[in-house]
C-alpha cells in the first residue's frame, strides 16, 4: 500500500440533503431525497428503486412509465417548502403597545456582546435602579441608554441573554415570565417562557 | 461537538508560520501513516495553510477555504468526514449496528452495546482516547468520527456506557460548512 499512492475516492452526495446516498434514509427528509436517488444513485437503494417503481405502478396503474411520473412529482413537492420559509419573518408590529420586556443580544467586536433590555419602565421599574442591580448581579458595566425613538433602555455588557430573564422574574415579582421576549442577534423574537 | 457549528464560531483565522505548518503536517502524518503519501496533495506546500480558531478550543486546518482537519485542545488531528470519505482507509474504524445510526446522526455518543451487538464490530484494535471512524452496519462510508473513551478490549469487556465520543457526524455543523471565508 505504501508505494501505491492512495487515490482519493470520489464520493457522490445527495443533491437534496447533501448526505451520501446510503445515509439519505436517516437524513432530514428521506421522502424528498427519493426522487433524486432514483435518478442519480440507483445503486444505493436497489430496494428503493424497485419499491418506488412498484409504488408508482400501484398508484397510477400505469406500467413502465413510472420513472417519468416520479420526476413530475418531484417538481411539485419541492414548491410548498419554499412558501413555508417565506412566512416566518414579520409579525413584529403589533406587540409594541403591550406591556412587555424585550431582551436583546447584540454582538460587538466578535466575542463581546451587549445585552439590551427594553421596556422595563412599562412595569414601573426605575431604570436607574434596575441597571444598578444588573451591574451588581452580573459584575459588569450596565447603564441606562437612550435608545432609538427616545426610549430608554438598559445596556449590560456581556452575554446574559437567558440569565437576565431569570434575574428579572426573580427580582421584580410583578413582571410575569410571559411578558419577557428574547431576541438573539436580531434573528427572531421568542417568548422567554418557551426558550 | 459540531452540532451547531457555524461561521460565527470562528473567532479568528490565521495563516500559520511554516514551523507550525510542519508540525501540523508531521502530527497528521504520525497519526495517519497511510495519509502521508498524499499529504502533499492535501496540504500543498505552496498554498497558505490557515488555522481557524473557534470556540471550545477547536482548531480547523483550512486550505483554500476548505476545512480539512480539526483538533480539539491540541488533541490529535482528525480529518473532516468529507475528507475521510475520499480516503476511507486511513482511520481505524469501528462499526455500529443499524439501530444506532439514527442516534449517531443526531449527535449521540456511541454506547458500547451498539458496537458489540451482532451488527456492530470492532475491526481494529484501538486504545482509549484515539480518533476512530465510525461506520455502520450495511453502509460503506463512515457516518461519524469519534474519540474512543476506552480501548476496544474494554469496550468488549465492559460493554456498558459510552464507548466512543461522537465528535463529528454526517449533517452536523461542520459537515455543512463547505467553505470558510
Amino acid at each position: 500500500m505504501a508505494h501505491d499512492k492512495l487515490q482519493p475516492q470520489t464520493v457522490l452526495y445527495c443533491g437534496v440533503c447533501g448526505l451520501p446516498p446510503e445515509f439519505c434514509e436517516f437524513g432530514p427528509d428521506f421522502e424528498k431525497c427519493k426522487p433524486w436517488l432514483i435518478k442519480n444513485a440507483p445503486g444505493a437503494y436497489p430496494e428503493l428503486t424497485k419499491k418506488a417503481a412498484d409504488e408508482a405502478e400501484a398508484k397510477l396503474g400505469d406500467l413502465r412509465l413510472g420513472g417519468e411520473d416520479g420526476a413530475d412529482g418531484e417538481a411539485s413537492t419541492s414548491k410548498p417548502e419554499d412558501e413555508i420559509v417565506k412566512k416566518l419573518p414579520g409579525g413584529k408590529v403589533k406587540r409594541k403597545e403591550k406591556q412587555e420586556i424585550l431582551v436583546e443580544k447584540a454582538t460587538r467586536n466578535k466575542r463581546k456582546a451587549i445585552t439590551t433590555v427594553k421596556g422595563m419602565e412599562l412595569f414601573g421599574v426605575k431604570l436607574g435602579d434596575a441597571s444598578k442591580k444588573f451591574g451588581k448581579k452580573f459584575a459588569s458595566g450596565s447603564s441606562v441608554v437612550k435608545g432609538p425613538t427616545e426610549k430608554e433602555q438598559i445596556d449590560v455588557q456581556g452575554d446574559f441573554l437567558y440569565d437576565i430573564c431569570e434575574f428579572i422574574t426573580e427580582t421584580w415579582k410583578e413582571i410575569p415570565e410571559s411578558a419577557i421576549y428574547v431576541m438573539e442577534d436580531g434573528k427572531r423574537k421568542v417568548p422567554y417562557a418557551d426558550a | 461537538m459540531f452540532k451547531k457549528f457555524t461561521h460565527e464560531e470562528v473567532s479568528g483565522q490565521n495563516q500559520v508560520k511554516s514551523s507550525v505548518q510542519r508540525k501540523i503536517r508531521q502530527s497528521i502524518a504520525d497519526q495517519y501513516p497511510l495519509l502521508e503519501p498524499v499529504l502533499d496533495d492535501l496540504l500543498p506546500k505552496k498554498e497558505p495553510l490557515i488555522v481557524a480558531k473557534c470556540q471550545n478550543h477547536l482548531n480547523l486546518v483550512v486550505i483554500n477555504n476548505v476545512p480539512l482537519f480539526f483538533n480539539i485542545r491540541d488533541g490529535p488531528y482528525m480529518p473532516t468526514l468529507r475528507l475521510l470519505h475520499q480516503y476511507p482507509t486511513v482511520m481505524k474504524r469501528v462499526r455500529v449496528d443499524r439501530g444506532a445510526i439514527k442516534f449517531v446522526l443526531s449527535g449521540a455518543n456511541i454506547m458500547c452495546p451498539g458496537l458489540t451487538s451482532k451488527g456492530g464490530a470492532l475491526e481494529d484494535e484501538v486504545d482509549a482516547e484515539q480518533p476512530v471512524a465510525i461506520h455502520a452496519e450495511g453502509k460503506e462510508l463512515a457516518l461519524a468520527i469519534g474519540m474512543t473513551k476506552m480501548s476496544t478490549g474494554d469496550i468488549a469487556k465492559i460493554n456498558k456506557g459510552i464507548g466512543v465520543d461522537n465528535i463529528h457526524y454526517l449533517n452536523d455543523g461542520l459537515w455543512k460548512t463547505l467553505h470558510l471565508d
